[in-house]
């Protein structure tokens, strides 16, 4: 049916026309109830936590009090501006260097030196801006978010790193393939709370516990686990204070379970992708003489970037989501080191019954996945392969 | 030349066996990863029935086996530890919210792959950006709607009830969005016969295009499934009775309330693994399928 058609006649195009109101009236019916539980639970609750946070509430709404709820979190606003003052500038340190060391860069040595001084002034900023922040603002809210940081930086690569070796092992003619992708599925599809517990008991404090037991085996000591709220590197006899002391043995306990968990999710992906990538680039590559491992190094890493980028992505995000298994694993004796950012907010309001303070809590958080998504996906897709 | 043609035949087959030689260390230590990777997959489950079948003075006193398998655990736990009860509460919330889901999201998928009406691409960009919002921002406002604060609801507050465990999770975008793809892929020959023949939008979908879409529809079931069963915190916040606890908040709240009796514990870990295990163990295949096709274009 074409336009002409339509114009010649008139009773013709009063029939499209309706069909087409019919077509709108059905879309709208269709989507309808979906637009209603996502509207309300959805959609609403961002700008409703948003009216909370400005108030103080506690249980029940309290007096308007602006931004108060944000002051209280990050204390210096002059801080914050210093450290994304900082932030900027590390973007730009990275830009700059991305330039000069690209094999055309002309007068290398300069934007080279450029780098080298945006880099540390940004560093020096955002550290200086970080610790004002953190001498007046909310230190256990500030604090969950080096938690958060640390149980990403533990569980992200390696859990890529061995769910693509895995993929790899598994890609090649195994026997029992779908027996060993079945298996290292398994801890991904069942529920966290029930292996949460049982990783309570492997991972107890007793002398007599698993983990225990298996260090002993080994000639240590018996470790406290989940229930040890000291750093790492201060258990190895390193006197290190500050960040670079490191997560907590409890903390550790947590991301072992975190990659116990997410291995499986992340080899089943990877198969997937090796699956796409087309066999006749091997063999090529065989012609041509290269070796087993020349070809995992110069095939089929670049070729699995986009699968590697979405994949982390995806971690790094899901960790400042990760709840369920914190929640269960953490025990009061390890402190705030377990205590990741949406720990911290379920506690502020769940325990503390500070409404106003947790939603302006969640917000920032919101915040800041947003803007580590961002330069997530900035940063690594410059170098991703696209095949 | 005869000896130089041996000479080279037997560096050739020399070659060859130390070839293979090596393939055999490689794979023999590609299988020894894999084995080492599948125990420590299966050890913590291993362990968990195992504790379950223990005495109590078992638990303590760590051994691998029980002496004796005391199957009376799982009795006890069903029945004494109340996780019977909790089964239940979590079988029907599942069945409930899964039922919503498909509801919703079948309907939802097929209008955004398929019917053409005003506003279609800006609807469905805000849905999907649902997706990138974590759930400590809605947890909060949530539970102010459940509890009648913020909008009248029937009832007055939903907090222990059926509703609130199962409404506000009857719809989510990411089972929308796989159902689209796959709708919109339907070739529009078949709506265009079925037009011709009097068909209309909600006929089509029930009667051509349901039938052939099993595969991303049993995939919605499946993570509907999992992500029911496996809910945590949501019925941690809305349930304050054991009458509606589902079995995830039961096992948690039995560690602090009833205090050290693993063996029961695990028990009731064993009973919350069952229906999943059997879900995936029938459905594996396309369960893994689905997560890589989806996990890939998602």
């Amino acid at each position: 049916m074409t336009e002409n058609s339509i114009v010649s006649s008139h009773t013709k195009s009063g029939g499209m026309k309706w069909i087409k109101i019919k077509e709108q009236i059905t879309g709208y019916l269709f989507i309808l109830p979906a637009l209603i539980i996502i509207g309300v639970f959805g959609l609403f609750p961002i700008g409703y936590s948003f009216y909370m946070s400005l108030f103080n509430w506690q249980v029940t709404k309290g007096p308007f009090i602006g931004l108060k709820n944000y002051e209280k979190i990050i204390g210096d606003w002059m801080g914050l501006l210093i450290f994304l003052a900082g932030l900027v500038l590390l973007v730009i340190a990275y830009w700059v260097w991305g330039k000069a060391f690209k094999p055309t860069a002309n007068g290398g040595l300069i934007t080279k030196l450029l780098g080298a001084i945006l880099l540390i002034g940004g560093g020096v900023l955002f550290l200086t801006g970080w610790g004002k922040m953190y001498d007046i603002g909310n230190k256990d809210f500030l604090k969950s978010l080096i938690v958060t940081l640390y149980y990403a930086l533990g569980t992200v690569p390696t859990e890529i790193i061995i769910g693509m070796v895995l993929a790899y092992i598994l890609y090649q003619n195994i026997k029992g393939k779908e027996i060993f992708r079945m298996i290292f599925f398994l801890p991904y599809v069942t529920p966290t709370v029930s292996t949460a517990i049982v990783f309570q008991i492997i991972f107890s404090s007793r002398p007599t516990s698993f983990a225990n037991m298996i260090i002993r085996a080994i000639g240590m000591d018996p470790l406290k686990w989940r229930f040890e709220s000291k750093p790492i590197t201060q258990l190895l006899g390193w006197n290190i204070e500050g960040f670079f002391a490191g997560p907590s043995l409890a903390l550790i306990t947590i991301i072992i379970f975190g990659i116990w968990t997410y291995i499986g999710y992340n080899s089943v992906i990877f198969l997937a992708g090796l699956g796409n990538i087309s066999k006749e680039i091997y063999e090529a590559a065989e012609i041509d003489g290269a070796s087993k491992s020349g070809m995992f190094r110069f095939i089929t890493i670049p070729l699995l970037s986009p699968v590697t980028f979405y994949l982390s992505l995806v971690a790094f995000i899901g960790t400042f989501k990760a709840f369920n298994h914190i929640y269960v694993l953490r025990v009061p004796s390890a402190q705030d080191s377990v205590i990741t950012a949406s720990i911290e907010i379920f506690d502020r309001f769940y325990k503390a019954n500070q409404y106003g303070a947790a939603t302006a809590q969640a917000i920032v958080l919101f915040l800041v996945i947003l803007g580590l998504t961002l330069v997530q996906n900035k940063l690594m897709g410059e170098r991703v392969f696209y095949g | 030349m005869a000896s130089a043609a041996e000479a080279i035949a037997t560096r050739k087959s020399r070659k060859k066996s130390s070839f293979n030689f090596l393939g055999f260390i490689g794979r023999l230590f590609m299988y020894l990863i894999l084995i080492i990777g599948a125990i420590i997959c299966l050890f913590p489950f291993f362990w968990m029935v195992s504790t379950a079948l223990m005495t109590l003075g078992e638990t303590i006193n760590r051994k691998l086996f029980p002496e004796v398998p005391q199957w009376i655990n799982f009795v006890d736990a069903w029945k004494q530890a109340k996780f019977g009860k909790y089964f239940l509460n979590s079988v029907l919330t599942t069945l409930g919210t899964l039922t919503g889901l498909l509801f919703t999201s079948i309907l939802a998928g097929y209008a955004f792959g398929r019917v053409k009406f005003a506003g279609k691409n800006f609807l469905f960009a805000i849905f999907l950006a649902t997706m990138m919002i974590p759930a400590s921002v809605t947890l909060i406002p949530n539970y102010m709607i459940i509890r009648g604060n913020v909008i009248p609801l029937p009832g007055g507050s939903w907090i222990n009830s059926y509703w609130a465990l199962t409404v506000p999770f009857m719809a989510n975008a990411f089972s929308i969005f796989l159902l689209k793809q796959f709708f919109a892929q339907i070739p529009h020959e078949l709506w265009d016969a079925a037009r011709i023949d009097g068909c209309d939008h909600l006929r089509f979908l029930i009667q051509i295009v349901l039938p052939i879409s099993k595969a991303p529809v049993m995939t919605v079931v499946l993570f509907g499934f999992t992500f029911a069963w496996n809910s945590f915190a949501w019925p941690l916040l809305v349930t304050t009775k054991d009458t509606w606890r589902p079995l995830m908040v039961g096992l948690w709240t039995f560690v602090t309330e009833a205090g050290p009796e693993t063996h029961l514990l695990m028990a009731g870990a064993v009973i919350s693994l069952v229906p999943v295990l059997i879900v995936y163990f029938i459905t594996q295949k396309q369960f893994t399928q689905g997560i890589a096709t989806t996990g890939l274009k998602g």
